[in-house]
């Protein structure tokens, strides 16, 4: 099968290398002192100042990392996989949009805001399309035992 | 939609894995039309009905709802 644009099967692993790297760096920012942007909501900080350059190593580090794992091919693509892949984009867009829309009534910080829609759809696809994909292999392996 | 791609292996003689090879895909993928949990592209079942040398309507039918 053709498949539209995906990453390569290895940036999964700089993906969440990206990931884990966020989190020493996030915690030595914020042990010295540094607030991430977003706690003040995007004010003019300035480019590239040491509040610009701390955003820049956390937020994006981690959302880069997490593009980078739920956009990376699987070992055999297939159409199944591409499905289900489509089916858990659809099931992030519901929740995220359900999130958003709860926190447009109930929620002023706008900052807040916009950091949840930076992670929500993202997470919340890779976990749905890792779970599918866990479940269709461990339905398969219990068939395995007597279909070759 | 039902198939018969189990009974149509089991005459050729092949694996999950070889017609999984044979058509490009996982064997997940053939396990589960199998088990009609999951309907292929109009492509694929075309793809699995050439390994067979059958035409499409052999292997793969339409059930009562579809």
């Amino acid at each position: 099968m053709k498949t539209h644009f995906l990453f390569p099967y290895w940036c999964r692993y700089l993906g969440w290398a990206l990931i884990l790297l966020h989190v020493p760096i996030s915690m030595f920012g914020r042990a010295r002192g540094m607030v991430n942007i977003m706690d003040n909501g995007p004010t003019s900080t300035g480019l590239f100042t040491g509040v610009h350059l701390f955003f820049i190593c956390t937020s994006l580090v981690m959302v880069s990392g997490l593009f980078l794992v739920a956009f990376a091919k699987e070992k055999v693509e297939d159409e199944q996989i591409w499905h289900l892949r489509l089916d858990s984009l659809r099931w992030a867009i519901y929740i995220n949009y359900l999130i958003l829309i709860i926190s447009l009534v109930f929620i002023e910080d706008v900052g807040h805001m916009l950091e949840l829609n930076l992670w929500v759809p993202l997470l919340f696809f890779i976990i749905r399309f890792r779970w599918v994909i866990f479940r269709l292999n461990s339905s398969f392996s219990k068939e395995d035992g007597h279909e070759k | 939609m039902k198939n018969n791609i189990r009974v149509e292996r089991a005459i050729k003689n092949i694996t999950q894995a070889d017609l999984a090879e044979a058509v490009n895909v996982s064997r997940q993928t053939i396990n589960t039309i199998e088990s009609n949990k999951y309907v292929p592209s109009t492509v694929l079942a075309l793809k699995i009905a050439r390994v067979f040398g059958k035409p499409l309507e052999e292997v793969f039918m339409l059930e009562e709802g579809d």
